[in-house]
């Protein structure tokens, strides 16, 4: 069950329509390494998680992310929402306005649909911590590309802060697997699934 | 966490554990809660952990520097959860919990100041009021939600 708080995890106050920002600041709305794809991803493996911490950390995670894809949808309705029509075509935000205007729509910065292949669930411990730890790099390393591109401080100040809370994700996704891996045999890990197999040691 | 450590690493390079199994990704485990920056610096940083801190470019936090009963509600739920995705990895660190415990106090006291000046955080937080003030403007993706500066 979730229960909805009406605030953001941080402040986001963009003064000036951008919609040439919010073009490619939508794809981690809707994109492969997006804050949608995070949060699904990880509230989706924790159903075949084997270890109490980890599914701990899967939902603490996820519902985080929950609240970044909230913070990337007010910066892009902020960016568009005074926008004129003018600003739209000078920008070239021509295709999304068509289909869109001013909403918030789940796409890759190239028009791309959000598509649900990027939740990745393998239903391995090993294998769904993997494509965790390279999730939060991926997502990292396109805030980092965004931060290359973004030329407004209120923008700005929010894409960084989104950008540190990654790292500490991945962090948190190494310890995990560390405490899921102590739990496993110690003399070859690969030996069994834990999430489908009989679970080895406790 | 693996005990079996050396103590001749910084805090930032992190102690590594003596064994270790090949054929898997290892991220060093963070030894300690301490050192931790302030709840309002952690907010405006992005990390309550100092060794975590590690910014693009050298991008500098410029907010929010904000003193309103929102931005130290914020502030305050941050190092929640933050300490709480220590926690989750770290169940054993008592000392930890502890901070947990006391800065979930100190939250439950910012929420009540907040809700009385601006109105409901969660719905059931209406039963307060003296009607259905739920749906009221602003809402968090508008100039910053209630008691957000513009």
């Amino acid at each position: 069950m979730f229960v909805y708080e009406k605030k953001l995890q941080y402040p986001v106050r963009i003064k000036n329509p951008n919609p040439a920002l919010a073009k490619f600041i939508i794809t981690q709305y809707g994109g492969p390494d997006g804050e949608l794809s995070a949060s699904l991803r990880y509230l989706s493996q924790r159903y075949a998680m084997p270890y109490p911490a980890l599914k701990a950390t899967l939902t603490d995670i996820g519902v985080e992310e929950l609240g970044h894809l909230e913070m990337i949808g007010a910066i892009v309705h902020q960016l568009t929402r005074n926008m004129t029509v003018e600003q739209a075509k000078e920008a070239g935000f021509q295709e999304y306005f068509v289909d869109h205007t001013a909403g918030v729509y789940a796409q890759a910065a190239a028009g791309w649909p959000f598509n649900a292949a990027s939740f990745a669930v393998k239903g391995d411990v090993i294998a769904d911590l993997t494509e965790d730890m390279g999730a939060e790099q991926k997502a990292r390393a396109t805030y980092d590309n965004i931060l290359r591109m973004a030329d407004d401080p209120d923008v700005i100040d929010v894409i960084r802060l989104l950008r540190e809370r990654e790292v500490v994700h991945f962090q948190r996704f190494g310890e995990a697997m560390e405490l899921a891996v102590s739990q496993m045999d110690k003399r070859n890990i690969y030996a069994v699934n834990p999430a489908f197999d009989r679970p080895m040691g406790k | 966490m693996a005990n079996n450590t050396s103590n001749t690493c910084t805090y930032r390079e992190g102690p590594l554990p003596a064994c270790q199994a090949l054929a898997v990704p290892m991220v060093p485990a963070q030894q300690s809660s301490q050192p931790a920056y302030d709840s309002g610096e952690a907010l405006a940083k992005g990390t309550l952990f100092p060794g975590l801190d590690l910014p693009f470019m050298d991008y500098v936090a410029t907010g929010p520097a904000e003193n309103t009963p929102l931005g130290e509600l914020m502030a305050l739920d941050f190092v929640l959860q933050e300490l709480a995705l220590y926690l989750d990895t770290h169940p054993e660190d008592s000392e930890a919990f502890k901070t947990w415990k006391s800065f979930a106090s100190l939250a439950e006291k910012g929420r009540k100041r907040y809700v009385e000046l601006y109105g409901p955080v969660t719905r059931r937080d209406t039963a307060g009021f003296n009607a259905w003030v739920w749906p009221e403007d602003p809402w968090p993706w508008d100039n910053g939600g209630k008691g957000g500066k513009c």
